[in-house]
């Protein structure tokens, strides 16, 4: 099976061109660091597999996701390696480009992005690039699809090509490095293939490769030759080790560019300038992004969820329930059997599924923010604020991926560099308000606050973000404190989201919602039922002697000085534990039972507006759900960390819940 | 010899010195593009003493301040 893998710098569409080429659909995104795990997919034509890695800007990782990278290239062997360069950021992207040709392995470069370099008006050369460098060129856009077949079809030749392509480059480092690398290169046994590649790699200080060479070799006698020959360079050129091996690759590949890139236009203030003037203000920049997070729940409410979302409730309660129950008359169905399926399965998960118009609104957002550039401008604009609390700017891109689902967003903190900040990030995010959260927020807001709910709803995210970032500054004072941190990020030019992009983008998240009621969220809801329909007195009794109530009843009690101190949303808090959705199964299924009068009726029995809000609030904080459990303990590697995680949500949660009711009480609400 | 910082936004001016920027950082800008030698310029930078942008041949990076006023640059 050929094996063709996907490389290149952070952002310049490697992940875009997978798309095109397997017709599938990967996470895409405007800004460096989207991909952080690979993936493999099949080719179109069949002929093969290709593999999707994290961008990287050098084969030495500084962070998780760059280390995936280099491990695949050190521990697997692919066909070939199709480089992914920006056209319009050559000279850079090549530096990468000359370490894939010490690496080996048959190499076709895919200049992407040519849309953007001509805009910019360079004239590449591709004939004579391609001459220069001695490997094949193909012109892409990987955003439309241009070049996609040339490039497929010139990979897969020079994948099945076994003669010179394949075998490493050399390049000439200078008389003391290349002694050095002859060096090494004897003390490494003969089974080794990319013998001068890794010895090139391990001077260059790329700590994986020096972790794989100390199985072979004394490590004492790898620091001793790195140590003499940074010495050497010192000495001679007064500079850096790796800085003179990067002067060395700069200087080819300015010999490469010279002959084949004329700058035809004189640079000017682009679009992205001028849209930065305003959104990276020194005064606009906060408020420009609360005012686009103020635009984003108006938007899923007032403006458009909610009226598509009552519109979607009426057609679950009245149309759907209504012929279910006559189809199950008309076929005879046992009473349990109806009671089942209308007051379980249809209260349950259609409870849920009613959010889905909110949801999917708030998820086209997220990914216009995503693809639009702004990403990288959110993060700068923020830094300050984070690192006054021992994070960095970068640490706000996993909390905005959260807001969706807090999943990803925990997996996205693998592209801090710094493993404290990246630890601390990791517990933070689970702070974030995500979508499954937002049902929650829906069904109470459209009771109880009818007429503010977009700001209601926005004051949650922001108390999941101030807890957040109150939290960090207690954390980094207690957990590891002597790392230093860094800011550094790379700002993408504005790209105007594709619909075709937003629209995938928004679906691969929303589906995830959707498949969960349907199966999670189904099940959940028919066992939640039965707790609800039978009790210590047999089947059949009163919700209110039922063990739902009796398991609710446990921990009533305890939640009692926080205003909400009723078995309902007990049992709801245990089971929101699963899924923070099921939190509206549950109060679907119990309040649905009794009367008829709809559930947004039937609340407003048990809750007051301030229990209500005191009760979100608990919701938004109190325990991570079982995936961003399972998947905090899978980042961190860490039982501790783990548990870590859900106590002091848990503790947390109860303090904010408390004051804020008791609060509220003071100050006359009720 | 000047720090970035002391430079006027939007004025090109070549790099000398990159020693005592934060060793990672360091790193970064040079996977960027930004050595000794390059020409770069100074284009914003955030209020409260937050971060500041840069441009190297069309490119923006952002970094913290203090890291910018440890690269020592000279007009070009
Ligand atoms: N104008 C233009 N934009 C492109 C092209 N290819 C990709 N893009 C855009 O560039 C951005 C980055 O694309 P990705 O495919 O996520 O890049 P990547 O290399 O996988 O990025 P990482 O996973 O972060 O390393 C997206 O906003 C794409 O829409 C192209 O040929 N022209
Ligand atoms: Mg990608």
């Amino acid at each position: 099976m050929i094996k063709l893998a996907l490389t290149g710098n952070p952002n310049t569409g490697k992940t875009s061109l997978f798309n095109m080429l397997t017709d599938s659909y990967e996470y895409v995104g405007n800004w460096a660091g989207v991909t952080i795990e690979k993936k493999v997919g099949m080719l179109n034509n069949k002929r093969g597999q290709l593999i999707d890695l994290p961008g990287i800007y050098s084969l030495s990782p500084l962070s998780r996701d760059e280390g995936v990278t280099t491990l695949y290239l050190l521990d697997e062997t692919p066909s070939m390696l199709l480089n992914v360069v920006d056209a319009s950021q050559l000279e850079r992207n090549l530096h990468l480009t000359i370490q894939l040709l010490e690496y080996g392995r048959p190499v076709v470069l895919a200049l992407n992005m040519i849309d953007v370099a001509k805009k910019r008006g360079l004239n590449i050369d591709v004939e004579q690039l391609a001459k220069q460098i001695g490997i094949p060129i193909v012109p892409v856009i990987a955003r439309t699809g241009y070049g996609c077949d040339a490039l497929l079809e010139t990979s897969i030749q020079s994948s099945g090509d076994s003669g010179i392509a394949a075998s490493p480059r050399r390049f000439d480092y200078g008389p003391v490095l290349e002694g050095a690398i002859s060096r090494l290169e004897a003390m490494l046994p003969k089974e080794l293939t990319s013998a001068r590649w890794l010895a090139l790699q391990l001077l260059e200080g790329n700590i994986p490769v020096l972790q794989k060479l100390r199985q072979y070799v004394d490590p004492v006698q790898l620091q001793a030759c790195y140590v003499e020959t940074e010495k050497l360079v010192q000495e001679t050129g007064g500079i850096r080790l790796a800085d003179y091996i990067r002067d060395r690759r700069a200087a080819i590949i300015q010999g490469w560019l010279q002959q084949s890139v004329r700058e035809t236009k004189e640079q000017h203030t682009t679009l992205s300038e001028r849209i930065d003037a305003i959104v990276m203000n020194k005064f606009l920049g906060i408020p420009v992004f609360l005012a686009f997070m103020y635009l984003t729940f108006k938007l899923t409410f007032d403006w458009f969820g909610t009226p598509l979302s009552d519109a979607l409730d009426s057609l679950l309660n009245g149309f759907v329930r209504d012929n279910v129950s006559s189809f199950l008359d008309s076929a005879g169905a046992a009473a349990f059997i109806k009671a089942v399926l209308l007051d379980g399965v249809i209260s349950g998960v259609g409870g849920v599924l009613v959010f889905v118009p909110q949801i999917f609104m708030l998820f086209l957002i997220i990914s216009f923010i995503e693809d639009s550039g702004y990403m990288a401008r959110i993060a700068t604009v923020m830094d300050k604020l984070l690192e006054g609390v021992g994070l960095n700017g970068k640490a706000f891109i996993p909390m905005i991926i959260g807001f969706g689902c807090n999943v990803p967003g925990i997996m996205a903190a693998r592209t801090i560099e710094q493993p404290k900040e990246r630890l601390l990030t990791i517990l933070l995010t689970p702070l974030m308000s995500c979508s499954a959260r937002l049902s929650v927020y829906s069904l109470f807001v459209g009771t109880f606050f009818e007429k503010n709910q977009a700001l209601i709803v926005l004051s949650l995210y922001v108390l999941g973000v101030v807890v957040a970032l109150a939290l960090a500054k207690l954390f980094s004072f207690t957990l590891a404190k002597e790392e230093e941190s860094m800011f550094i990020v790379e700002m993408p030019p504005y790209r105007i989201p594709q619909w075709r992009t937003l629209s995938r983008s928004t679906w691969e998240k929303g589906k995830g919602f959707v498949r969960k009621a349907g199966t999670f969220i189904f099940g959940g809801s028919v066992v939640i039922w039965m707790l609800g329909y039978s009790g210590f007195s047999g089947w059949n009794v009163p919700m209110n002697e039922s063990f739902l109530q009796t398991i609710g009843s446990v921990i009533s009690p305890i939640m009692q000085p926080l205003g909400f101190g009723n078995w309902q949303a007990g049992a709801a808090l245990i089971t929101g534990f699963l899924a923070k959705e099921v939190v509206v199964s549950t109060m679907g299924i119990i309040y649905a039972a009794p009367t008829d009068a709809g559930l947004e009726g039937a609340i407003t029995q048990f809750f007051t507006p301030l229990q209500a809000y005191s009760f979100m609030v608990f919701i938004l904080l109190y325990v991570p759900c079982l995936a961003t459990v399972g998947v905090i303990r899978s980042e961190t590697k860490s039982a501790k960390w783990t548990w870590f995680s859900v106590i002091y949500a848990l503790i947390v949660a109860y303090i904010i819940a408390f004051i804020i009711y008791r609060a509220g009480l003071l100050l006359g609400f009720h | 010899m000047m720090t970035l910082l002391e430079t006027t936004a939007g004025s090109n001016v070549k790099v000398t010195n990159l020693d005592s920027v934060h060793a990672l950082v360091r790193r970064r800008l040079g996977d960027l593009g930004v050595m000794v030698g390059s020409v770069i310029s100074l284009r914003k930078t955030m209020p409260f003493g937050g971060p500041c942008t840069i441009e190297i041949k069309g490119q923006w990076i952002a970094i913290r301040r203090k890291d910018a006023g440890s690269i020592l640059v000279e007009g070009v």
